[in-house]
Parts: C-alpha cells; structure tokens; sequence
C-alpha cells in the first residue's frame, strides 16, 4: 500500500516526460551555400525555405555550407546530433551545390532523413537514394528545354555551348549535348570556363568564329552577365538562350535592360514574370522580408518545404512518415505540380523566359510541362 | 608511478593532463558532429605535420602542399569507389602516389628560390585541379566520386563516430612518431642552419639539396596520407580536395599553430577546424570573426602557439664525456704530408682575372697565412677550395683524391673545413647545436647522437667556449662567434682548415686566443690556410706565407721573405721600388 503513490508518481512523472518529449517542435534545419561562389543562388534558397518556414510552428536553423562538401557534411553533423533531440529533425533543407549533395546523401541514408534541395546535379537522384528529393526542375528537364527552344523554335543549326567547369557546369553541358544531338543539330563548339575567368572575349571569339548561329549558355551568375554584357560589345548578335542563372533578377541587374535585348533563358519558373494572384502574394511576401526580387531557386525551395509541411499537417511526425509522403503524394505548388519519379526528381516541368530590351523583367515565352511523363 | 611522473617535466605533465581531458571528451562527452570535427581536426594534423617539413624546417613556401593531399584524395576515392579497392591498399597507394609526384616535381622545382618556388608549387596546384576538373571520365569531373567506402579491414569498418574518431587520431600518432624521428634535435639543427646561414651548411658537408627534397618528399607523403583519409571521412571526393581552400587551411595551421614540432602542429589543426564552428552562430559575420581572431593571433604569436612552450635541444654532452674526435682525425694525417696540392688554378669573372694560374700546396700541421690587396683573389680561392665557386681550368688534389669539381659537400667530407667572412651562424641555435650540426657529416659509426654531441663538445672546448655552450649564437660578441665557427668546423674532424679573414673586427687578446687555437690545431697535424690583411695577427702564427695579387701568386715561402720580397712590398704594402 505504501508503494502505491510511488508508483503513482513514477508513472505521472514519465508521462509528463513522455508528454514533455512529445511537446518538441519538429525541426527542419537549412543547410544553404550562403558564402562563396554559389552565394547568390544559396541566398536565395535560404529564403524560399524561410519563407515558409515562418510562422510554421516547425523549428528551423539556418547553417552556412559554403562550397565544400567538408563543410556541408560538418553542417549536417552538427544539425542532427549536436546538442538536441534527433528524432525532432524530420527533413533537411540540403544545399543546390551538387558535390555537397554527392557527399551529404550517404549520410541522409545513414540518418534515414529526407532531404529536399534545389539542386539541378542530375547525379544526385541517381544514387539510389530514397532520401533525395529535388523541386527544382534537373538538367534532365531544363536542358531539354533548353535545347528544343533553341532548335525548335529560334530554328538555331549550328549552336554553341559555354559551360562553367564546375558540377553544376559540367552536369548541364552534358545534358544539352545529348539533347542537342537528339534534335540533330550538335553544339558546333563547346568550352568551359572557370568560375574566375572574368575575360570573355577569348572564347566568344572562337564562338564567332565556329560560326554558329545560337549561343546556348549554361553558367553561374556573374559569369553569364559578363558573357551577355561582351558578346554585345563585340557585336555578336546572335540569339543568347541562357542558364537558369539568366533568369535570377540579381543577374539581370548586372546588365543594362538593352544589353538584354534578346537574351532568354530556361527556368524552373519566374516568380516575377507571374501574374496570377498567388504567385503575386508570394512575390509581395517575399519583397517585404527579403528587400529582394524573388527567382525560382527561391520559389522551388519555398514549394518543396511547403510540401515538407503540408506533410506534417496531414499526420506525419517523423522523417519516415515524411519520406512517405514525398515519395508517393502529389502536391500543386505555386510554380508547377510536383511528383516523385521515383528517384526524388519532383519537379517536370520548365519554362523558357525572353527579355524585351526595355526593362529587367522577363516574359515566359515557353512553358514546357511534364517533360518527364511522370505526371 | 609517482617516480615516473616526478622524472616528467612540467611541459610533459601539462601535456598529458590536456591529452588525458581530450580524450575523456572526444570519448564520452562529445556528439557525432563534435567527433567529426574532431576526426577533421586528426587528419589536417597528419597535413600539417607534413608541411612544417617543407615549410616550417627547410623554410621554403610552397604552396603544394593541398595538391598531395589532393593526389593522396583521388589515389583513394578512384581505387575505392570505382574498384573496390581496400584501405590496406588505397592507404599506402595514395602516400606513394603524393610521394612520387614530390619527387618528380622536386627535380625542377628545388632549384628555384623564394617566390619562384611558391609560384612553381602553385602552378602544379592549378595544374592537378585542372585536370581533376576536366578529366570527367576518370575523376569524375568537378562533380568528383561519390561512394567512396567508409575505412573497412577485414571485417572491421570505421564509418564515423568513435570508431574513425579513434582510427584517425591512431594515425596522427603514427605520423606524430615518424616526424619525431625525422626530426631528431640534431636534424632540426641543421635545418636551422640550412634557413639561417645557407653558405654553411654544403660548407661542412650536408648536401642542402637533399635536405630540402627530404623535406619536400616527406610533405607530400603526409599530404597523401591525410588526402586518404580525408575521402573516407567525407565519403566523396572532389575537385575541392585540390583546391587552394586546403592550402590556405593548412598554411594558416602551421602558421597559427607553429612551423615547428607536433604541439604546434596539433594546437592549429585542433583550433582552425574549431574555430568555425563555434563562431556559426553569428551567421554570416563567422567568418569575419575567424578572420579578426586569427588575425590577432598572427600578431600576438607570430611564432606560433605553441611558440609559448620550450623547444626541444640538443643536450650538451656532460663534461667528461669529451670525445678525442679532433685529435684522431687530425693526426691521422702526418704532419709534413702534403694535403692540398692547387696547380695552375684560373678562374674568371666576366672581364676580371679573379685567379691567374695559382699553384699552392700546403702540407700537414702547417700553417699558411695568404695575404693580398682588396681583390686579389683570396676569398675566391678559398672558395673554390671548398667548392663553392668552380675553377675554369686548373686542379685542386687532397690526400690522393681529384677535387678540382667536387662539391662543396663531396669537399667537406673529404676533410676540408672553412670559415666565412662574416660568420654564418644561426641566432636561434645555442654553440653547442651550432656545432653539432657539423659534427653530423661524418660518415660513419660517429653518426650516433651520443658521438655527434661529444664530438661537438670536444670541438667547443678546443676553442674555450665550454661555459658558454648553451648560449644562443645570436646573443654572442663578434669574436665568440668567429671562434665558434672554428668549432663548427673542426666538429667535422677536417684536415685542412680554411680560415677567411679569422682575425677582422678582433681585438689584440680576441686575435691572441684564435692564434693559440690555432697553433694547437696545427701542433696535432692540421694544415690550416688562414686567409687575412692583418700582417701582426700572421706574423706570430703563419709557418708559411703566401701573396696574392691580381689573381696571380706572386710569393710563396717563409714569412720573413715574403714580407721582405719587393714585389710584395709594391702590391700588397704600395711601396714602389724605384
């Protein structure tokens, strides 16, 4: 009898230990590239992860991975095993830069935590990985785009491709060869330029004088403004289809709007371009926290944790149950529809973007949907 | 126990505690992610300890030294992730693989100086990542390999946390145990001399181009070494492992931490691999912070963190342990023999005759005093006698062997010795190291540390500097440092000894005691050539007198005959005989 109200306290006290553990917010930690070259993009992601983080009830840090995949992995470490509970992480924000991806999924699959990125490295959803998730269209998707805009619409025959010589680079150049070669008209030449390279005028000579009749860029940022901005100088007027980097509104104010005259580019989407009203109140949202236009690295990182969320909304409470979801629901973000092929790719769609020459902001000339048939 | 720890000095025992709280820490308090930096912290160790080699103890800035960690990456994520190759073979592969480009490299890359050495070691950097980024079929391009495997022998697997944790720092300890060996007191003295006084180092008979391809093939293999394990922590690798970033990593190490010894080593790797992360939570103004706190440790230890700890010395033999080193080589010749034999010996400089067809000979336990005006030729002599200048045409023969075009460190070993104009002695090295580095050269059972350093105590107390063995040669007046350069060179029990303008700067009693040293030298069989203006410090000492003028030989013989020879009189004291 005397035993009685101990027991009674001992089983009040570990329910409200286990009420106390329950009580936990989740936590999906942001792993982004915010310093070094890849800073504007990663910038960006953070955002769009933030965004919706916001007022989520969900519990977010936000960890810098610079460009190595030493840092990123240290980063990872840190976010699931330093100091709180781990069981509480149920998805991870990865970085877009694909080494880092490379590096972080065997620790995803050690973890059992999904990550959801908007990297375009085609690599990473061919791991085998069922913890990879990407809402940003692949090199798959864009450079198909990319490519049939090119021949089939600008009547290009002879294009020419400038890659930069990093994953990202690499990874997309290897996808317009093949798809340019499909359409039958290969790149007449292709080079690589190192993210350091400021001069351009070396290799769009040799593009002038390969004679082609379409440039075909797949570079970061700065590197594209620079190729934009000197091959208008030099007179080489041929059509410029660029990288997703030409969409980002931080690029195109590194040129003047009539340096833009008939530059497009591939993207995932172009909140900016956008009007319909939710699109609209994204960008509206995104302006008054950021002080900055919104790019589709941002809105696909803001649609791939609003489906992180939508999935803790429907019951999920740990990163199983969230796997589970991403890998088998279908879910309408602002920029497109996204569904797992199977390998992680969620995102199938594309959309190809022209500026007038009269100001920044870029028309969507081209929507390419379901370019995968996953949807 | 308790005696064991009273033997132990205070340093020791400091060192000790902290390894002790480390370990507890690392062990059972740290996270995963605290144990992964840890790791990190291991591996860059291993770099680190490889590049104060290169650039710590033969002072050369090269900045390769992220290219064999590169190497030493690449040798194992390509074997690992494309062939399955195991660690028991990628290890040694990648130390190999990182080693032997050292040793190609070093070919062209060792002859060059300074800057051009560091611009010749970043171009094989830049060189290395190009191809890493555009040889996509083989590295995988700038995506690089994923899948490289965690570190598994046998059944054994280390794939994070405690277990690579412990695999890694294993090793640290191994490398820790090789560069101790490498790095002996004695070595680490005559890498200090190799930096602080170049001339003398060939001059008593270490060849420096060896030491610094030593140092420079020892980089690289820990580069490899950390390279490897490096992957397997990472389980990826990629161009980043060629990157300048790793360089600058491991420079700002060594140069943190301290160029020299392990502690130094291990405070800069455990720091720079910390220091990030507890500065994350100040978001993107982390690295402003790293930056004005490593800064501010440049300034406040330019030496280096582990500066504020003693250094390692070479203990000074006790001093009844004085070798006879000295007085056995010495006599092994007989006095009279002759020793040096100089035959029609030219040597030009552009439009001037530095030497016109010099013949000299001098025989054991003589001491020939060289005289001559201000260009004459004299210390050009000297240094072509040592081998530090090459004749045009001529000879030069001792003891039965053709030296005309040997080296100056082929010379040294063949018993010839020198001293400099203006000494050539390292400031940060006490008497005792100074002159056991020279007593190092000595091919043959002697090459034991015991020997090395009673051969050097026999040699400093030759030269009377016995109670001021432990003083640091750059704390030392001009003529102790004259006379410990005597000592340096006998430490090499040489048989000829040249002296270049021993006397300059003395004062009569300092002059004195070099003369006394001298003539005892001379009384047990060493031929001294002593090479000075100062006609009153010759006159007592020289045996011989020989006159050099416009590179021509213009007296040889007795002392009192070449003063009295008028053509002498003309050149050397300009008193024209009308």
């Amino acid at each position: 009898m005397s035993a009685m109200p101990r027991v009674i306290t001992a089983a009040a006290f570990l329910c409200a230990l286990a009420t106390g553990a329950q009580a936990e917010p989740l936590r999906i930690p942001v792993l982004v590239p915010i310093t070094g070259f890849l800073a504007l993009e990663g910038t960006s992601q953070k955002n769009g992860a933030e965004l919706a983080l916001r007022g989520s009830g969900v519990d977010f840090d936000v960890d810098d991975t610079a460009t190595s995949p030493e840092i990123a992995v240290n980063a990872f470490e840190r976010a699931l095993t330093s100091g709180r509970n781990r069981e509480d992480v149920v998805a991870v924000v990865a970085p877009m830069l694909g080494t880092q991806m490379l590096a972080l999924v065997p620790l995803a699959d050690e973890f059992a935590v999904p990550m959801v990125t908007v990297s375009g490295t085609a690599r990473i959803t061919e791991l085998g990985s069922p913890n990879v998730f990407r809402f940003f269209p692949g090199d798959v998707v864009v450079k198909a785009a990319h490519a049939r805009y090119a021949v089939e619409e600008l009547g290009a025959k002879r294009p020419a491709v400038i890659f930069q010589t990093t994953a990202y680079g690499q990874s997309g150049r290897a996808e317009l060869d093949r798809n340019l070669t499909a359409l039958g008209h290969p790149a007449v030449i292709a080079e690589g330029l190192d993210v350091s390279v400021k001069d351009m005028l070396p290799v769009l000579s040799k593009v002038r004088d390969s004679g082609a009749d379409a440039l075909l860029l797949h570079l970061h940022s700065g590197p594209t403004a620079l190729v934009v901005r000197q091959a208008r100088a030099m007179g080489l007027n041929i059509p410029i289809i660029a990288g997703s980097a030409m969409h980002q509104p931080e690029t195109a104010a590194l040129l003047e709007p009539s340096e833009l005259a008939g530059v497009c580019a591939e993207s995932g989407a172009s909140p900016i371009s956008e009007t319909n009203p939710d699109m609209l109140a994204f960008a509206d949202a995104y302006r008054a926290a950021f002080d900055r236009e919104p790019d589709a690295f941002a809105l696909g990182q803001y649609d791939g944790v609003r489906m992180l969320l939508a999935a803790i909304r429907s019951g999920a409470k740990s990163s199983a149950d969230v796997r589970e979801y991403l890998s088998t629901q279908r879910y309408q973000g602002l920029a497109m529809t996204y569904a797992s092929d199977g390998k992680g790719n969620m995102a199938h769609s594309a959309v190809i973007l022209c500026y007038a020459g009269d100001s920044r902001v870029p028309a969507i000339v081209k929507r390419y949907e379901n370019l995968t048939g996953v949807l | 126990m308790s005696a064991v720890l009273s033997s132990l000095t205070r340093r020791n025992r400091l060192t000790i505690v902290a390894v002790a709280a480390l370990a507890l820490y690392a062990l059972f308090f740290a996270s995963s992610y605290d144990q992964r930096i840890l790791t990190l912290a291991g591996i860059y160790v291993i770099m680190v300890l490889g590049y104060q080699f290169i650039f710590g103890h033969a002072g050369a800035l090269s900045l390769a030294q992220g290219a064999f960690f590169g190497v030493g990456a690449y040798v194992t994520g390509i074997l690992a992730s494309q062939y399955g190759t195991g660690f028991l073979l990628t290890f040694p592969l990648s130390i190999a693989g990182a080693s032997m480009l050292a040793l190609i490299v070093a070919v062209p890359v060792l002859r060059l100086a300074s800057h051009y050495f560091a611009l010749a070691t970043l171009a094989l950097s830049q060189l290395l990542l190009l191809i890493a980024v555009n040889w996509v079929s083989v590295t995988g391009g700038a995506n690089g390999l994923p899948g490289v495997p965690p570190i598994t022998i046998g059944d054994w697997q280390a794939t994070r946390g405690t277990s690579l944790l412990l695999f890694v720092w294993g090793i640290a300890v191994a490398a820790m145990l090789v560069a101790r060996w490498q790095l002996n007191p004695l070595r680490v003295a005559v890498f200090t001399v190799m930096r602080d006084a170049p001339l003398a180092v060939p001059a008593f008979g270490i060849d420096p181009g060896l030491l610094r391809l030593r140092a420079f093939v020892l980089s690289a293999a820990f580069g490899g070494a950390a390279g490897a394990l490096f992957v397997h922590t990472n389980r990826v690798v990629s161009p980043e492992t060629l990157g300048f970033g790793i360089m600058i990593t491991c420079l700002t190490m060594t140069v943190v931490g301290g160029r020299f010894g392990i502690l130094g080593a291990v405070i800069g790797a455990l720091l720079l691999t910390h220091l990030p992360e507890w500065f994350r939570g100040l978001d993107e103004y982390y690295l402003v912070a790293v930056g004005v706190l490593l800064l501010a440790m440049v300034v406040f230890a330019p030496d280096g963190l582990a500066s504020f700890f003693k250094q390692r010395r070479i203990p000074a033999s006790p001093p009844g342990h004085a070798a006879t080193g000295i007085e056995e080589n010495a006599t092994s010749v007989k006095t009279g023999v002759r020793v040096l034999e100089i035959s029609n010996l030219s040597k030009r400089y552009g439009g001037i005759q530095a030497l016109d067809r010099v013949d000299l000979s001098i025989n054991a336990g003589e001491i020939v005093g060289l005289i001559g005006p201000n260009g004459a030729g004299k210390t050009t002599l000297a240094n072509i006698i040592t081998g530090i200048a090459r004749a045009d045409s001529g000879s030069i023969g001792s003891a039965g062997f053709d030296l005309t075009t040997a080296t100056p460190t082929a010379i040294a070993r063949r018993g010839i010795a020198r001293t400099f104009q203006t000494p050539q002695l390292p400031d940060g090295l006490t008497v005792h190291e100074a002159v056991a580095t020279a007593a190092a050269n000595i091919g043959n059972t002697a090459n034991k540390a015991s020997s090395i350093s009673a051969r050097a105590t026999t040699a400093i107390a030759t030269c009377g500097l016995t109670r001021i063995a432990d003083a640091r040669c750059g704390t030392l007046p001009h003529g102790l440092r004259r006379r410990v350069e005597i000592a340096r060179a006998l430490a090499g029990a040489p048989h000829i000894l040249v002296l270049d303008e021993p006397a300059a700067g003395l004062a009569p009693p300092e002059q004195a005691e070099i003369a006394e040293i001298l003539r005892t030298l001379a009384a047990s069989g060493l031929a001294v050539l002593v090479i000075d203006h100062n006609i009153e410090f010759l006159r007592p000492l020289a045996t011989r007198l020989a006159c050099l003028d416009a590179g021509r030989l213009i007296a040889d013989g007795p002392l009192d005959e070449v003063l009295a020879d008028d053509t002498v009189q003309n050149a050397y004291f300009g008193l024209v005989q009308q």
